[in-house]
């Protein structure tokens, strides 16, 4: 049996909307028997009749809905159709969801699935990667699960925290990745996950780009170098003592991330580790991430403007020999 | 005929590219299985490189005396369908990943430029005019990363510490794996903990050695001070009035000890000098005070206290500080002549060798004459007086000691 | 001026009044009483950063919070103290909010207006206006999810918060869902400093009702018994499930947008409009006309407004402030996920 990335988030559903009647799942196209532009929700309308329902096309209004729902102990999945689209309903995310908690002592637990990053020729709208953004407001958890294991696990874990996540489902890895089984118990979220590891170099990463990381890991073991590769797997809160750990072991740090390259998570890593980890550091830190324009559409342009195996090798290899 | 690329092979750990030095075959050219094609030179050794497979060398796209990375295409080899099929499955497996991108072999990467610092670089005057002078790369044999700091600290360790390393960072410098390297076969050796004595002195002199220090000397005609201790009770050795000659020189151009520290020329009003008295575990300076006004007889004295001092450890840290010359008679050691280094705090320091019989020319009666001889050297700091200075002090205390009724 | 004269309603001669009429005027009459102390501790330099009176809109506020029971959620903006009070908000919470007491419900981290009590069903808004419309949707299908029965929700705008596309996809996503929701416009024909024909283009707000798939009322807001009539009688409709109902009241702010600002721009015309009357002295003429109570007990009204203002005013001033370094610097519930980036 195989089960794909995608699959385990609806399995995820299926098991929650099973267990506690509290949670339903709003978004577009999410209900009938389309069952989600991704078919996150295929078959859960029919199982679950009145609790995955369709919305229209009005993000703000789906996320204060949830919002509003949550308030009066419901547990609303809010399904986005793209993480992109997700910029509409930012107001209530940041500034209603995110304010509540410290405002009025109330927490508001709702979970906004974003289906993140590109794939060849979806263009500047159907691309983006938000978790920066996400993670910059206080008051939101932004998970960014990487495997399938995690897809599962994590966002049982999302629907049962009190406060609002952010959970951003990488769209590459939907059909691409595979797992042999899910896990009936997961790693709680804050941990960050050793995925290989190593000794001359750390690169820390998460979703798609955690297993081109892993890819070069390959690669270069075959020129002797033990590469170590984290997996954040939220990126809020970020789990900075395995990070800092890590560095400690190898000395030399390389952050990979899909978003934009201004501030954002690989900046933050950085950051923290000058911050706390400057004696541990045997050359500076580096990062890469996508390049700072929009998103491309044509794949020869969309493949070079965001990090890729090759990028990331000749920026380790270049890090390996300071 | 399918074409079966030559690939520059892995030659060893850490191998990052090897540089042709011979071109055995030339396009035609029939090769057999594992025949040598070319040969290539790394900075360890010359080595071969074999055909991939039996066939006809197509072409080489390789220069003589270039340089090429590992896994760099060097030519081709046109074969047979099953030839190149062998070829194919001996060669290491693609990485089987729909995830990851294609990554090539370091043959197709290109050294991406280092990008321009965009900060403008400043002139001389910079510091000064409030800016800081940029400094173009931060690499370098002399980098210390952050981590190489903290490693250092920990420790307690000096670069004077770090010169048995070779580095094998970029530009040579020492990175925390070399340091732990080297680290790790110290433990290997026998170590054990230094004394005090002994880590105060390497920090003293490592301290002492960041100046510019300079060594002149001549020979001194010991006979007159040899003759002129036997009228004298208690006896003061050679080295006590090399003191007293040094001082009286001091008081009479007492600019020879001054020192510079930045652009201010400091001088000391007192003339105070140390001798170096040896006790069990090394060397300790007691400072005598005033010695231009100290007789002989009473350095004498004095000196003896100090030797008990010594042997008792009774030597402190004010004792030894404050002087602006020391003497050392290494002559005590058998030694003829050496270039002593200053104190740290002192910009003199006058180095007594051993006396020997040795013929001297007698103008005069045009003869040699034998008489006892010594080295006498004076180690100086050459930011704070020059070669031409020094060499008068030195004259006028050779001077001094060879007319010791003056002493 | 034209277009806002075709839309006043025509003048009407004093009905007989409601029969909450008088429980109304008492949650007016504390309002404004509250309110004017509230501006002069302002002015007094007490009260640090906005504040904002519902002066002029206290009979519809008034009405919307005397018809929501227990179980109702109520989402009111920033000109609805008549309606927080009327709801069952205490003084307590208004005056520890703007004098800055630690013990005020929203404990110093946020402020005036945007004070709200959740758990007691009354939201609490943020400045971005018509995002709340969607909140109390989503709070109705709540309760519609766990069975609960007879409720509704009941949300105020103004006709400048009804441009947002917030308010328009919360009116929208409201109607789809068919949650028995009241949304209660206020036109007080200024939004700060914009009058409606630069605010909206159709003819009257109530338009849009139908075209969002709501039944919608018009209301002149300075007669308290036409509040109470059509904002009742939106509240019965809703609670016999009929589709969503928009109210649409027409009156004018009779202040600045806050205390900050002195309306210079408010035209002597519209002052003379009639839905510029003071609905206050309105609902005070019409009990002199019908005699609803004498003299001493509208003195005695008054004077028991002014005592539970001063008390609620002079007990916030004694409490302490929040301190900073005292504070709980943390945005989550679930202390097992604070992020530490320092």
């Amino acid at each position: 049996m195989s089960i794909t990335y995608l699959e385990a988030i609806r399995e995820a559903q299926a098991k929650l909307l099973r267990d506690d009647e509290r949670v339903f799942i709003y978004g577009q196209d999410v209900g009938g028997a389309f069952g989600g532009a991704f078919k996150a929700t295929k078959g859960l309308a029919k199982e679950f009749p009145g609790r995955v329902l369709n919305t229209p096309i009005s993000e703000d209004a789906m996320v204060g809905a949830a919002i509003g729902a949550a308030i009066e102990g419901m547990r609303p999945i809010v399904e986005m159709q793209f993480a992109d689209f997700s910029s509409v309903a930012l107001n209530q995310i940041l500034n209603n969801a995110g304010t509540h908690y410290w405002r009025t002592n109330v927490p508001v637990p709702i979970t906004v699935r974003l289906p993140s990053g590109g794939t060849k020729g979806s263009g500047p709208f159907h691309s983006q990667s938000m978790e920066s953004i996400y993670a910059h407001y206080p008051g939101l958890i932004v998970m960014t699960p990487a495997t399938v294991e995690d897809a599962y696990t994590m966002l049982i874990e999302a629907v049962a925290i009190d406060d609002p996540v952010v959970y951003c489902e990488h769209k590459y890895l939907y059909y691409h990745l595979k797992a042999d089984k899910l896990p009936s118990q997961g790693v709680p979220t804050g941990t960050a996950r050793i995925a290989r590891e190593g000794r001359d170099l750390t690169i820390v990463s998460y979703s798609a780009m955690l297993h081109e990381a892993l890819a070069v890991a390959e690669q270069l073991a075959g020129e002797s170098f033990e590469i170590e590769v984290i997996d954040l797997r939220s990126v809020k809160p970020l789990d900075t003592n395995t990070v800092l750990a890590s560095v400690a072991r190898t000395g030399r740090l390389l952050c990979v991330g899909e978003s934009f390259p201004w501030g954002g998570v690989t900046a933050e890593v950085i950051a923290r580790v000058a911050a706390e980890g400057f004696h541990l550091l045997d050359a500076a830190p580096q990062r890469l991430n996508a390049k700072d324009t929009p998103i491309p559409y044509h794949p020869n342009l969309w493949s070079a403007h965001r990090p890729n195996a090759k990028e990331i090798a000749r920026k380790a290899r270049a890090l390996l020999r300071e | 005929m399918p074409q079966v690329p030559i690939i520059m092979p892995q030659l060893g750990e850490s191998i990052a590219e090897a540089t042709i030095v011979d071109i055995k075959v030339k396009p035609g050219d029939e090769v057999a299985d594992d025949q040598e094609i070319l040969d290539v030179e790394t900075n360890k050794a010359v080595m071969g490189v074999t055909t991939p497979c039996k066939g006809k060398i197509a072409q080489i796209t390789v220069q003589l005396k270039e340089t090429y990375p590992v896994g760099a295409v060097l030519g081709y080899v046109e074969a047979s369908e099953a030839d190149a099929a062998r070829f194919a499955r001996q060669a290491p497996p693609q990485a089987q990943r729909e995830v990851a991108e294609e990554i090539p072999a370091r043959a197709d990467q290109e050294v991406a430029p280092a990008r321009e610092k965009k900060v403008a670089a400043r002139d001389g005057d910079g510091a000064r005019a409030g800016g800081l002078p940029v400094p173009v790369t931060p690499k370098g044999a002399t980098f210390m990363s952050p981590r190489i700091r903290a490693r250092m600290a920990e420790l307690q360790l000096t670069t004077a510490d770090l010169a048995g390393i070779m580095g094998t960072g970029a530009g040579n410098r020492v990175t925390i794996k070399d340091l732990e390297n080297f680290l790790f076969k110290i433990e290997s050796q026998t170590a054990q903990d230094a004394s005090a004595i002994r880590t105060g002195v390497a920090d003293a002199m490592r301290r002492s050695w960041t100046r510019p220090l300079s060594t002149i000397g001549s020979s001194v005609n010991l006979d007159p001070v040899l003759q002129d201790r036997q009228s004298r009770d208690p006896k003061p050795g050679p080295g006590l009035y090399a003191l007293r000659a040094l001082a009286l020189a001091l008081a009479e151009t007492p600019g020879a000890a001054a020192k510079l520290i930045g652009n201010r020329v400091v001088q000391s009003t007192s003339i105070d000098v140390g001798i170096a008295v040896e006790a069990e575990d090394g060397i300790m300076v007691p400072v005598i005070r005033s010695a231009e006004k100290t007789s002989l007889v009473d350095l004498a004295t004095k000196y003896k206290e100090l030797i008990e001092l010594a042997r008792q450890r009774r030597i402190s840290p004010d004792m030894q500080a404050g002087g602006i010359a020391t003497v050392s008679n290494f002559g005590t050691f058998g030694m003829e002549w050496g270039t002593p280094i200053p104190l740290p705090d002192q910009t003199l320091l006058l180095g007594l060798g051993a006396g020997k019989k040795v013929p001297s020319w007698n103008e005069q009666k045009k003869e040699f004459v034998p008489r006892t001889e010594a080295q006498i050297t004076l180690s100086f700091d050459h930011r704070s007086i020059d070669g031409g200075g020094a060499g008068r002090l030195l004259k006028r205390v050779i001077e001094l000691l060879e007319t010791p009724k003056k002493l | 001026m034209l277009q806002t004269a075709q839309r006043q309603s025509k003048a009407k001669k004093p009905s007989p009044p409601h029969e909450r009429f008088l429980e109304a005027y008492r949650w007016m009459l504390l309002t404004r009483t509250l309110e004017e102390k509230l501006v002069s501790l302002y002015r007094g330099g007490l009260i640090t950063g906005g504040v904002y009176i519902g002066k002029g809109q206290e009979a519809v506020s008034a009405a919307c919070g005397l018809f929501l029971q227990k179980g109702d959620i109520f989402a009111p903006l920033i000109r609805d103290q008549a309606g927080r009070s009327a709801f069952g908000e205490p003084l307590l919470d208004v005056t520890r909010t703007y004098l800055g007491s630690r013990q005020g419900p929203m404990r110093g981290r946020d402020g005036n207006i945007h004070r709200g009590r959740p758990q007691d069903n009354q939201l609490a808004m943020v400045s971005h206006l018509g995002a709340m419309i969607s909140v109390t949707v989503g709070a109705l299908m709540a309760k519609r999810f766990k069975g609960e029965k007879d409720f509704i929700g009941l949300a105020c705008i103004g006709e400048g918060g009804m441009q947002t596309g917030a308010f328009h996809e919360g009116m929208n996503i409201a109607a789809v869902e068919q949650v028995p929701l009241v949304i209660v416009a206020t036109n007080n024909h200024y939004a700060y400093s914009t009058p409606n024909d630069r605010e909206f283009a159709c003819h009257d707000l109530v338009d849009r009702a139908i075209g969002y798939g709501f039944e919608g009322y018009s209301l002149d807001g300075t007669d308290l018994s036409a509040c109470l009539e059509v904002i009742g009688g939106a509240v019965k409709r809703a609670r016999a499930g009929r589709p969503p109902q928009l109210v649409v009241a027409s009156v004018l702010r009779l202040s600045g947008h806050g205390e900050h600002d002195d309306a210079s721009y408010v035209t002597e015309e519209i002052k003379r409009e009639p839905f510029a009357r003071d609905c206050l002295k309105v609902a005070e003429q019409t009990i002199a006309d019908l005699n609803l109570v004498d003299a001493k007990t509208l003195t005695e009204w008054r004077k028991e407004a002014a005592v539970k203002v001063d008390e609620a005013i002079a007990t916030a001033q004694k409490e302490a402030p929040p301190e900073g370094d005292k504070e709980d610097w943390c945005a989550i519930s679930v202390r097992d996920l604070v992020d530490s980036p320092e």
